[in-house]
């Protein structure tokens, strides 16, 4: 049996997973992992919070499977304004999208056009330097409240209020830095609508929070512990509680966080730019707050930008399967894109491999016709500079070598040193 | 001499480990390396050598992975008298709940009778160390050490 030829569009961990999913089922099948950007990863590198080095070492793993599996990488290529989608469609037997959710969900309440909203999203691209937000500078003000009790809400919590030194070790850029710095935050408010034993986050993002030196945490409302049977539950509801003995002396603390839980925004007040966010309690509707803010982060999930980026209704017929993560023929989708803002990066491995197993299904049951050239059948029609995964290497390298002695990497932060860095090779060469 | 890698992962990392513990050692031993889930306890065998490697998941508990070996462990109470191994943990240091995973299989093996050999090999994600790196070696000390 002939194996397919596969391209997938997106190299976040979820384009990577299936990429390594179906190269262990295809030895010889050509793969082209294919990105916009030149440079792989995507939320590995512009969505995991900067001061997770760890998390981020999940690329270590991608990075032998482009060395030593041959699947190839095909960067600064945007499929859809580049290529379109049917044109690499004619080219592969396979198609996988795994775009991810590039949008920030709105409040969707009176007052949420206003000046100093931000998504979550957008700051976290921000603080991590991607090339779409160089000329981005949000105004947080002395007061921002954040709207959202997931792992994201946390991250953009806990990169607002640590002070410079506890960056160290970390790829903050010293351009982020010196905003955050500069940026006068007195006080965040968080504003959630579940109560704190429901809340999203995961209990061991509260325990980072209480390593954090002056910042004091309080609560709105008092917490209950009685009423929790559920174990995790109780333990996050725990860590809230130690949080709140956490710090250092008092007199060394110089910002405040009010967690409110239960809370709801109703309307954001406010002509022009933000000045404060309303706020309903979602037992009882008729209770009432306000508080006062400079700018809100909305940290409520990710959605999908229609005309800008592939979209999933587009994309679909009547009898695809989204479970599985079939759209058309020939044309399947992995993770967010797939089935929503929801999940880290172990649930989109067990999404790529759930679907990678339905994509092998198919091409055994002969459902599929395979025979398509693959990645010489578009490398004419691509006028862009392409970005080839020794290319990366050497704007890695770059950018390691880069790095301060306090941080981990000194990432470019636009497309133009991006794609120098990938071509420095070349001028060398030729200077011989 | 027969040589099993078992994995317990939840991003893939500790699955790379092993994959990498097959490669540096497959030259001298038979060696094959399965994933936690997909591995029966009633199969454990006091004839084969283990290779233990578990990452650490969330708040200190096992990665998903791992968690139906553990729990079959625990309800079934198998005797593993006799059975040897060795574990390798996978980290982050900047969890006070650095490498827990590996520790609670390895506690979860001794305590039903098998015996492990040679230290825990340990990687930390924060430290920007290759894990196979790491492992690599350590498995093969561990293995010229019995």
């Amino acid at each position: 049996m002939s194996t397919p030829t596969v391209a997938i569009i997106g190299s976040g961990p979820s384009g990577c997973y299936i990429a390594q999913a179906l190269r262990r089922e295809w030895q010889d099948a050509e793969i082209t992992l294919i990105e916009r950007l030149p440079v792989p990863y995507g939320l590995v590198r512009y969505g995991v919070a900067p001061d997770h080095p760890g998390t981020k070492a999940v690329t270590r793993q991608f990075e032998r499977m482009f060395e030593r599996e041959k699947i190839q990488f095909l960067g600064n290529v945007h499929i859809g304004t580049e290529l379109p989608l049917a044109d690499l469609r004619a080219a592969y037997d396979i198609v996988v999208v795994a775009t991810g959710l590039y949008g920030d969900r709105k409040l969707g309440i009176p007052g949420d056009a206003l000046n100093h909203i931000y998504g979550a999203g957008q700051i976290t691209r921000f603080l991590n330097d991607h090339p779409d937000e160089e000329e981005f500078l949000p105004s947080f003000g002395t007061r921002p409240i954040i709207v959202g009790n997931g792992n994201v809400a946390v991250d953009v919590l806990r990169l607002l209020v640590k002070k410079g030194e506890e960056f160290d070790g970390s790829d903050l850029s010293h351009e982020a830095l010196t905003h955050l710095v500069s940026s006068p935050i007195e006080h965040i408010d968080v504003v959630g609508r579940s109560p704190a034993a429901l809340a999203k986050f995961d209990t061991v993002m509260i325990k980072e929070l209480a390593k954090l030196a002056n910042v004091r945490f309080e609560f709105n409302d008092e917490l209950e512990l009685e009423s929790i049977d559920d174990p995790l539950a109780k333990a996050k509801v725990d860590a809230l509680l130690a949080l709140a003995k956490s710090g250092s002396e008092p007199d060394s603390i110089k910002r405040s966080v009010t967690f409110h839980f239960g809370w709801a925004p109703v309307r954001v007040a406010g002509i022009d730019h933000v000045a404060g966010l309303v706020l309903k309690d979602t037992q009882n509707p008729h209770r009432q707050q306000s508080i006062p803010a400079t700018s809100i982060i909305t940290a409520i999930g990710f959605e999908e930008r229609p005309e800008l980026d592939l979209c999933r209704t587009d994309l679909s017929r009547p009898d695809s399967d989204l479970p599985n993560g079939f759209l058309d023929d020939g044309l399947y989708c992995t993770g967010w894109f797939r089935r929503g803002p929801t999940g880290t990066i172990p649930d989109n491995r067990a999404d790529a491999k759930h679907v990678a197993d339905n994509i092998v299904q198919a091409v055994k049951a002969g459902s599929l016709a395979l025979g398509k050239p693959g990645y010489s059948a578009i490398a004419k029609a691509i006028q862009s500079p392409t970005v080839c995964y020794e290319d990366w290497k050497r704007i890695d390298t770059a950018e390691l070598k880069n790095a301060p002695v306090d941080r981990a990497r000194r990432k470019f932060r636009n497309k133009v040193a991006m794609l120098g860095a990938a071509q420095s090779h070349q001028a060398g060469e030729n200077n011989q | 001499m027969n040589i099993h890698v078992l994995y317990g992962t939840e991003t893939g990392n500790a699955e790379m480990v092993a994959d990498d513990i097959v490669d540096a050692l497959s030259g001298d031993v038979t060696i094959e390396s399965t994933d936690m889930s997909k591995f029966s306890v009633a199969d454990l065998s006091t004839e084969v050598f283990y290779f233990i490697v578990c990452s650490t998941y969330g708040d200190g508990e096992l990665p998903h992975s791992a968690q139906p070996f553990f729990e079959a462990l625990n309800s079934q109470q198998p005797d593993l008298s006799g059975l040897q191994f060795a574990v390798f943990g996978l980290g982050d240091s900047f969890y006070e709940t650095f490498n827990r995973g590996s520790e609670i299989i390895a506690q979860a093996l001794i305590e039903l009778g098998a015996e492990q050999v040679g230290e825990r090999g340990m990687h930390d994600a924060s430290a920007g160390q290759l894990p196979g790196d790491i492992a690599m070696p350590w498995a093969k000390a561990v293995l010229s050490g019995l």
